[in-house]
């Protein structure tokens, strides 16, 4: 079998008794452009520190091309990385920064003249070599830092939040020129943010990071069409939660029992959950239809229609169930219901079987 | 009613200064340049003060020490300085504080008592040749005091804070992350060090450099008390041809020449250093 060309193996990493990162677990394929989506604190940024060798890990490996590379020192890994702040040379030009990794390397004068040509024209600076850092705008700079980063053509670049100071306009635009240059390099990326949107954007693949721990990887209509967890149903688009009791568990499907009673069959569900235990079931507003009939056992709700608010290319609807639970719809311009559904009808909300979802609550 | 406190007026900040300039020009400009003035008029009017000070090869020899004692004090002050200032700006701050306390607490030491002290620990029987004895470096005491290594061990004791501040103000505001880029950039810890962390602490360095040579230039407790009169240096000699020959003339001159030494280094740093951060 051969090895994976970027093997993040069981890493954990413990700062005195708070756990950083447990058994983080990822391969990465040459090219790919993988994306650690997480809230702060969630350890994505940990695992990107012991990529670039500033943080060793407690236990675990990472191999390159199947060789560790954690007895490495980072000067000597050859990892490009775009920081979250600034991180550009104050005191050197925009040329002499991007041609820093190559003159640390001795590279002779005439291939740093144009490598450094390239790879400016890469991020679409050519011309700016002999501009100062603080002379440039902040999405300017972290271009500048791209360049330097690619320069040398690492194996791996990292991305640590690069956006995250630039204002949203300049992000959206940054975001194309990353995805043109990683179709341009073929460079593997590794690329750390706590923005679904940046996320889903770039990504050929995501890991949702939480409290530590890798809680599924795939790609964003993955993540998005079958979370394997309430964290990130959550975390990936909208979704409600409506909480009732496992009435019965086989096969990985589940039958809810909601408060006034209602029962929900047939349902698919993740994770472990015992008959009697409590269980939410996951409904995507955008994924839900409104209706006058009931749909079929298990993909269907009687609901009351307590509020519309019509937002131009769709209507946003907020329902009650029979025991009190909001529910929210989204329905585009154009459907029937539209226009003709108001306060305190009495409708049933229906969606397609492979759309729920049953996660077992702590 | 606070219209004063208002930008227009900010320009005209002049009439807030004037009592602290007319204070400096009461008690120094003016006795300073009646110290000047008589450089050229004692003990009869002309230039022979200064030719006699850079005409002879006794004063040369003392303007030779003055230099020589500075340059070196500066220069290692400077390299202790820079990694106690680098420890200082990465350490917890809580420790930093407690490291500043000690050093700013020595600066508020006794000017003399420190000196006397290295005195008592520089001595053929003191504490660091009986230290170097002990451990086998040297076989007789050396002479540490009353010579030019004297003044020079002294004088770096003093200047160290006069250093180790401005360039924790420098290397503080560097952003780690520039040397965490660097590091992954592939430079090794010294290719780091020489030509981004340098490069950046600069104008800490030059800064506390000036300040440190110029104080050393016309520093007279250390040199009189660890130097001896073999070793004379500038301050000593202003001293000397002032209260025990009486000479104000020459007197004179030679805190002249240290003057426009002094300005002349300030205007070379103002040059290098201040037109460049605009």
């Amino acid at each position: 079998m051969t090895s994976p060309y970027l093997h993040i193996n069981g890493i954990r990493k413990t700062f005195g008794d708070v756990v950083a990162t447990d058994h983080v677990e990822l391969e990465i394929g040459e090219g790919e452009f993988m994306t650690f989506l997480g809230p702060s604190g969630s350890g994505k940024s940990t695992t990107l520190y012991i990529l670039a060798g500033f943080q060793d890990p407690t236990a675990g490996d990472i191999r390159l091309r199947g060789k560790s590379i954690l007895q490495t020192p980072s000067h000597k890994r050859n990892i490009g990385m775009v920081f979250q702040r600034y991180t550009l040379f104050p005191h050197l030009s925009v040329g002499e920064n991007v041609a820093f990794p190559l003159r640390v390397r001795r590279a002779p004068q005439a291939e740093i003249a144009a490598k450094v040509k390239r790879a400016l024209s890469l991020v679409r600076l050519d011309g700016f070599e002999e501009r100062m850092p603080a002379n440039m705008s902040g999405g300017q700079q972290q271009r500048v830092a791209l360049a330097r980063a690619l320069v040398y053509d690492p194996p791996v670049l990292l991305m640590d939040e690069p956006l995250s100071a630039l204002d949203k306009k300049l992000r959206e635009e940054i975001q194309y020129e990353i995805r043109r240059i990683h179709q341009q390099t073929g460079v593997t990326i590794l690329y750390v943010t706590h923005d679904q949107e940046e996320a889903l954007r770039l990504s050929d693949r995501i890991a949702v990071f939480n409290r530590g721990r890798i809680e599924q990887v795939g790609t964003g209509p993955e993540l998005y069409a079958s979370p394997a967890t309430h964290f990130v149903a959550d975390f990936i688009g909208d979704s409600a939660f409506l909480t009732g009791e496992l009435a019965e568990v086989k096969d990985g499907r589940a039958t809810l029992r909601f408060n006034d009673g209602t029962h929900l069959a047939d349902v698919p569900m993740h994770g472990a959950g015992a008959r009697g235990g409590k269980a939410e079931l996951m409904l995507r507003p955008e994924r839900i239809d409104l209706s006058d009939a009931a749909g079929p056992q298990g993909a269907s709700l009687p609901v009351t229609v307590e509020d519309v608010t019509f937002l131009g290319n769709n209507s946003a609807v907020t329902a009650r169930t029979g025991w009190g639970d909001p529910l929210y719809i989204r329905l585009n311009f154009g459907h029937p219901m539209m226009g003709s559904v108001g306060r305190g009808d009495k409708l049933h909300v229906r969606w397609q079987p492979q759309d729920a979802h049953v996660f077992p609550k702590a | 009613m606070l219209s004063f406190l208002t930008p227009a007026r900010r320009g005209s900040g002049l009439g807030m200064a004037m009592p602290a300039l007319l204070l400096l020009l009461a008690f120094f400009v003016i006795p300073v340049a009646a110290l000047l003035s008589r450089s050229v008029t004692e003990p009869v009017p002309g230039l022979q003060n200064y030719e006699t000070l850079l005409g002879s090869a006794t004063y040369l020899r003392i303007f030779f020490n003055t230099f020589l004692v500075s340059g070196l004090v500066t220069l290692i002050t400077a390299l202790i300085a820079f990694p106690v200032a680098w420890a200082l700006a990465i350490m917890p701050p809580r420790m930093a504080g407690v490291i500043f306390a000690v050093i700013l607490l020595s600066m508020w030491t006794n000017l003399l008592a420190r000196t006397y002290a290295w005195m008592v620990l520089l001595q053929q029987t003191g504490l660091v040749n009986r230290m170097l004895m002990a451990t086998g470096i040297i076989d007789q005491p050396i002479q540490l005091t009353n010579n030019l290594v004297g003044v020079t061990i002294g004088m770096v004791y003093i200047m160290l804070p006069f250093m180790i501040l401005p360039l924790y103000g420098v290397i503080k505001k560097i952003d780690p992350a520039i040397l965490q880029a660097a590091a992954l950039c592939g430079a090794t810890k010294s290719q780091a060090l020489r030509r981004v962390l340098l490069p950046l602490a600069t104008p800490g360095i030059a800064s506390g450099a000036l300040m440190v040579f110029v104080m050393s230039l016309g520093y007279f407790v250390t040199p009189s008390l660890l130097g001896g009169t073999a070793n004379m240096m500038l301050a000593e000699l202003i001293v000397q041809q002032v209260q025990s020959l009486l000479n104000w003339g020459m007197g004179g001159a030679a805190a002249f020449i240290l003057l426009v030494v002094t300005l002349a280094l300030y205007a070379l740093q103002l040059r290098l250093f201040e037109g460049k951060a605009r």
